[in-house]
């Protein structure tokens, strides 16, 4: 027997405010898309040709033919650095990939965006697959070459660089193999990451690993020594022993590596799916006219939902209480997983039914999928007294110690402290995915110029002066309008608030992706908690 | 009845029968066939339909074999092989006697012209279908038959017979054929040019012959180049009455043994169809031929027309007979039957009429493009065209093992005129399945539509002549590409089927997508390069064409490929229905590893994926030699630029008071040398830097 019974939609995809709103989720989507495609020449195309002049491939050329054909290839954070002084994808392709039928978290550095230098967001990112890879146990292959750190700002690099050292001989403790191929240069601190990985692969001619170039080697102890004797892939391969495998060519080191990857006998500890995982009934290319453009304008979250689980089934939990908070059980690609979703604010009735329900889904070790659109708690004397406070901190007590696998879906506002009610980033969620239409703040732009604008007067009239109408205005207009820029998805992309932004057509593949990686380590439920406060 | 057999022209010396009231009446009411496959059906069905009850045998192979469910009753006979099984004339005989069968019919192969099996058949007080043991040993004998037929007047070259002695005769023309006179199938034969290679040809086919036959003798007769093979079917009762029953044209063959037979012959002349046939007919008479046989010759051209040969006489049902059947409407397995029972033949020569043209071919699981290499394994899929008539002794699951022949399956057609049946049967040809085996369905294909073969220009050397029809190329143009795209499209669902996580991803899914799946496949004579994208789960898009590459300053080559629109229609592992830029092929397709065999109505195409990644030899990416132990170099044998060869010597170290000599693994162009006389090398050291060559 599935789980659940069928949604039956009430969406009209044939009127005119579904169509409108359609286009306009088109436009915000073209918009994600088209930065999406500047990433791959981001470098300038003058560097991409001068990488393939010198024989090399393209780091997203080099995942293609390391990957089995026809698999996905989900790449994350492909927009970090949006919006900030870095450069967008930050020289960096990553993503969850299969290799020889192992679910791998491949990493490569791509050597036309500033030679492959790190920069302070390159860190970050890098960080957050070693996390990926440690929460999921997922194998990590490294594609690497470096010209190292972007050494003017070396203040902002050099104590978080040391990091990923750290985490790869970690991940290899934990038993997470480390494979690094290196295809180009690997100077100074980066020649740590072959020397952090397990399994090491250098091309012939091509790579080199040394802690100090021929310069600073004649600058330092007065040798002289060229490239290849001082750090070439043979020396490395032959005497140095820091290359557990001389490659050809590029193609090569591809080979070699998905022969390392097929010797690991790697097995999944999860369950895996176990569900029927049927197609929905409702189109789910639908999903991107379901959520409005305009987050103010609400929508009912179930008609994600039929276009979101399998067979468009959901077996829903409390149906008559608290039902801003609508919560369930279903199935996405087969893998059962409890669906907590915002139809409104949360009221002590939803913060009560959401923490229930999160510990019911730890009791049967069943991921949970939160679906944000939410502007936060109720606020008001009435949800003070009736306590509001207690009562979010139970939902905040319950997503804070669960243990099972949490991911977030963003299809629409995250505003306040109902991010994190919902598991937000700082509750470490597994995934973070996000539609083009999110938008994420302490609250929404009015209600934060607003309350800035009653402060102001506030505080005018405290110290007994009049209110500068026009200045006030012009003030709040400007507050308004930047925090609407700071609450986009794409800025929230950049800053690694999220995994990336997907497509809401793609929602089902992408998360039956991630709860497949998920299900790389083992599904545990929570068995105990903070203090409940009752 | 009692024929009156006037046969067309000839004056009939021959008396009419003495009567039938003195050959006895033995009804047949149960028959035993002594053979395995198609023609074991073949019979089976005629049996039925004159209300005979039947009796297989089979070998323990063949135990689940379409011929033994054709039958009501059958056998074992145990064993594998044929001498283990249906050679064992005791135990079909006691088979025969064991089920009540009143009569064997031996089919064609095995025991079918073998004498005293015959004997042994009619001794067991059982009917034998076929000529008497007589008529066999006196026509099994190449230079007995020869006489014979020399005798009664057949049209034929004359011959010279090589005594035990091995004396070479005088006078023999060039070029010449030496022939076992036991024996056939190529064996024991040779062709001479020069009269001074004939006593060594002599011998040495007299050698061959003994071996295979165990009779080495041999004869001579005029080598007749460019000949066609011509047979003409004749049919005797105990009455002594014969008839013919036309000629068939069998000239197309491979290694001696028949691929394509027709019936009339296109190439011969009325002058020659009725010399073979009254010469046959003439033959038939002299032996008082009792059943069906066939009479061959094989006729070359000369100035003064055309030039007969008598071969043989097989004295049996010969594989081809069905395009008699068609030609005359008569069925010859009845015609045995009838004759064996003691029945007079129902039908005069003037009864005998030819009406349109048919064709038989011969599928085979031997590959044609691999100098007809046998194909043994089982047959997955097996379905014929219901267009044309199918004599076949296959169905799926069955196993083609080297133990038997490898006929698969006869298909004929007939149609009012020869290109109306070569088209009908290319056709059925083209829309049949056969899987599991190689077969030579895509040259019967080709051959059928080949110009000469459409113009009955058609000697026996025509496969030598046209190489061409032995690898067709198969369908060209966007019948191609179809094809192609249903090889890339079944490998993709495939792959798809083995993503053990993903598979519900959409084919090659990406959130961020730079190119889309690139593959090189191969048809053997070209590559193609493809690179496509699945849209959605019935839509792709396609580029078709070698794809950009970096060229020498780093920019890409421009992208001239070909963009296809394509949609999936249906899909099973067996077949793909694809839209090629809005036109349908419904496409079978099979995958063996990485090869995909395809076929539509417009022919088939076996395509290659090639492999992504090359293996290179560990020596290879070595790039030379290193130092075996820590010492000094104390000579350099080669420079920068040099090519040495497997085992040269590069250098020399000395090391703990020895000389090690340090050589090169294989053929190479030196690259680099490292080090110099007098320079400290250490352990590891890579010494002199080699590129191997290609």
């Amino acid at each position: 027997m599935a789980i659940g019974s069928v949604i039956k939609s009430r969406l009209d995809i044939k009127s005119d405010d579904y169509r409108a709103n359609l286009a306009e989720m088109q436009k915000l989507w073209d918009g994600v898309a088209a930065e999406m495609a500047n990433v791959p020449g981001i470098g300038g195309q003058r560097y991409v040709d001068r990488h393939r002049k010198r024989g090399k491939m393209l780091v997203r050329e080099r995942i293609e033919n390391l990957i089995d054909p026809n698999t996905p290839f989900l790449e994350l954070s492909p927009l970090a650095a949006w919006g900030t002084e870095d450069p967008i994808g930050v020289g960096i392709a990553s993503g969850i990939g299969t290799i020889e039928g192992v679910e791998c978290l491949i990493t490569g550095t791509d050597m036309t965006v500033r030679g492959g230098s790190a920069n302070p967001t390159t860190w970050k990112k890098s960080q957050r697959f070693t996390e990926i890879a440690k929460e999921n146990r997922l194998p990590v292959i490294n594609l690497n070459e470096s010209a190292g750190a972007d050494l003017p700002r070396q203040a902002d690099l050099f104590i978080q660089g040391g990091a990923s050292f750290r985490d790869l001989t970690r991940l290899s403790q934990m038993g997470i193999p480390t494979i690094t191929m290196a295809f180009g240069p690997n100077t100074a601190g980066g020649a740590y990451t072959p020397g952090t990985s397990d399994y090491t692969v250098f091309v012939k001619d091509r790579a080199t690993a040394y802690l100090g170039g021929p310069p600073l080697v004649e600058m330092a102890i007065g040798e002289v020594v060229d490239e290849e004797s001082l750090g070439g892939a043979d020396m490395h391969s032959r005497t140095s022993g820091l290359s557990d495998f001389l490659a050809q060519d590029e193609m090569d080191a591809l080979r070699i590596t998905r022969q390392i990857v097929k010797h690991l006998q790697w097995k999944k500890l999860g369950p895996g799916p176990t569900e029927s995982p049927d197609e929905p009934i409702y189109d789910p290319a639908e999903l991107l006219g379901c959520a409005s453009a305009d987050v103010r304008i609400p929508f009912d979250i179930r008609e994600v939902y039929a276009r979101l689980l399998d067979g468009s089934r959901f077996e829903e939990f409390k149906p008559l209480y608290g039902d801003k908070l609508v919560c369930g059980w279903a199935s996405i690609h087969g893998f059962p997983v409890g669906v907590l979703g915002n139809n409104g604010i949360l009221f002590s009735e939803e913060a009560k039914k959401g923490a229930q329900f999160i510990q019911l889904c730890n009791k049967t070790n069943t991921p949970l999928v939160f679906l944000h659109n939410i502007t936060g708690f109720m606020v008001g004397s009435k949800a003070e007294q009736g306590g509001i406070i207690r009562n979010g901190a139970k939902l905040i007590n319950a997503v804070s110690n669960s243990t099972v696998p949490h991911f977030n879906l963003m299809v629409g506002a995250s505003y306040g402290a109902g991010n994190y009610g919902m598991a937000g980033k700082a509750y470490n969620p597994r995934f973070i995915f996000t539609w083009p239409n999110h938008r994420i703040a302490v609250m929404g732009p009015k209600q934060l110029a607003g309350v800035m604008d009653i402060v102001a007067r506030n505080s005018a009239a405290g110290r007994g002066v009049d209110v500068d109408e026009e200045a006030l205005q012009a003030q709040t207009a400007a507050l308004e309008a930047q925090i609407e820029h700071e609450s986009t998805a794409l800025y929230s992309t950049g800053r690694l608030w999220d995994d990336g932004i997907i497509h809401p057509a793609d929602s089902r593949t992408v998360l039956g992706m991630a709860l497949s990686a998920a299900h790389s380590n083992e599904v545990v439920g929570a068995t105990s908690y903070g203090v409940w406060r009752h | 009845m009692t024929a009156s057999n006037e046969s067309t022209g000839s004056s009939d010396q021959w008396a009419p029968p003495a009567g039938s009231e003195t050959v006895p009446q033995r009804p047949i009411n149960k028959l035993l066939i002594a053979n395995r496959g198609e023609i074991a059906v073949r019979i089976a069905r005629t049996a039925h339909r004159l209300g005979m009850g039947t009796v297989g045998v089979y070998s323990e192979p063949d135990a689940n074999a379409l011929h033994v469910d054709s039958v009501d009753v059958a056998v074992a006979l145990g064993g594998e092989t044929a001498a283990e099984s249906y050679l064992r004339g005791d135990a079909i005989i006691a088979a025969a006697k064991a089920t009540g069968a009143d009569a064997i019919h031996p089919g064609y192969g095995f025991l079918a012209e073998n004498a005293a099996f015959a004997q042994a058949v009619e001794d067991a007080g059982v009917i034998w279908v076929g000529p008497t043991p007589e008529q066999i040993t006196l026509l099994g004998d190449k230079v007995a038959a020869k006489r014979a037929a020399v005798e009664a007047g057949v049209p034929t070259t004359p011959i010279w017979e090589v005594g035990d002695d091995g004396a070479v005769p005088d006078g023999v023309p060039m070029p010449a054929l030496v022939k076992a006179a036991a024996g056939g199938g190529g064996r024991g034969m040779r062709i001479v040019t020069e009269p001074e290679l004939l006593a060594e040809s002599i011998l040495s086919a007299s050698r061959e012959a003994k071996a295979a036959f165990g009779d080495g003798a041999v004869f001579i007769e005029p080598y007749i180049e460019r000949g066609r093979h011509i047979e003409v079917q004749i049919m005797g009762d105990q009455h002594g009455n014969v008839i013919h029953l036309g000629e068939r044209e069998c000239s197309i063959q491979r290694r001696n043994q028949k691929v394509i037979e027709e019936s009339p012959s296109s190439g011969i002349s009325e002058v020659t169809r009725a010399a073979v046939s009254e010469g046959a007919l003439a033959l038939a008479r002299a032996v008082r031929y009792v059943g069906a046989g066939t009479v061959e010759f094989l006729v070359g051209e000369s100035d003064d027309g055309q030039v007969i040969n008598f071969l043989e006489v097989n004295t049996r049902l010969q594989v081809e007979h069905p395009v008699t059947e068609e030609v005359t409407g008569f069925d010859l397995v009845e015609m045995q039957l009838r004759v064996a029972s003691g029945e007079p033949l129902a039908v005069s020569q003037d009864d005998v009429t030819i009406t349109g043209h048919a064709i038989e071919v011969r599928v085979v699981a031997e590959n044609p493009a691999t100098n007809w290499m046998p194909s043994t394994g089982e047959i997955t899929a097996f379905d014929v065209s219901n267009d044309v008539r199918t004599d076949t002794g296959i169905r799926a699951g069955a196993v083609i093992s080297p133990n038997y022949d490898s006929l698969l399956a006869k298909v004929i057609a007939y149609a009012p005129t020869r290109r109306d049946a070569a088209r009908l049967l290319a056709r059925a040809l083209r829309t049949s399945q056969v899987k599991g085996v190689d077969t030579n369905i895509d040259m019967l294909v080709a051959t059928l539509g080949e110009r000469d073969f459409l113009a009955a220009k058609t000697p026996t050397a025509y496969l030598g002549e046209h190489p061409e029809v032995l690898t067709p190329a198969g369908p060209v143009g966007d019948d191609r590409v179809a094809l192609l795209l249903a090889a890339v499209f079944a490998k993709e669902r495939r792959t798809r089927g083995d993503d053990k996580h993903h598979g519900f991803a959409p084919s090659g899914f990406r959130t961020l997508r730079i190119q889309g799946q690139r593959q090189t496949w191969t048809d053997g004579a070209t590559d193609h390069q493809v690179e496509y994208v699945v849209d959605s789960r019935s839509a792709a898009s396609v580029l078709i064409g070698a794809w950009p590459r970096p060229t020498e300053d780093g920019t890409l080559t421009t992208d001239e490929r070909r963009r296809i629109v394509v949609r999936l229609l249906a899909r099973t592992n067996q077949r793909e229905v694809i839209e090629v830029d809005g036109v349908r092929h419904a496409i079978d397709v099979a995958i063996d590893d990485e090869a995909v065999r395809t076929r539509s109505a417009a022919g088939s195409v076996v395509f290659t994926q090639l492999p992504r990644f090359v293996e290179h030899e560990l020596d290879d990416a070595g790039g030379g030699p290193v130092c075996p132990l820590p010492g000094t170099v104390i000579a350099v044998h080669v420079e920068v630029g040099q090519t040495v060869g497997e085992g040269d010597v590069l250098m020399v170290v000395e090391a703990m008071k020895m000389e090690h000599k340090i050589t090169a693994s294989a053929a190479a162009t030196v690259g680099q040398v490292r080090f110099a006389v007098g320079d400290r090398v250490d352990q590891g050291d890579l010494l002199v830097a080699l590129e191997a060559i290609e």
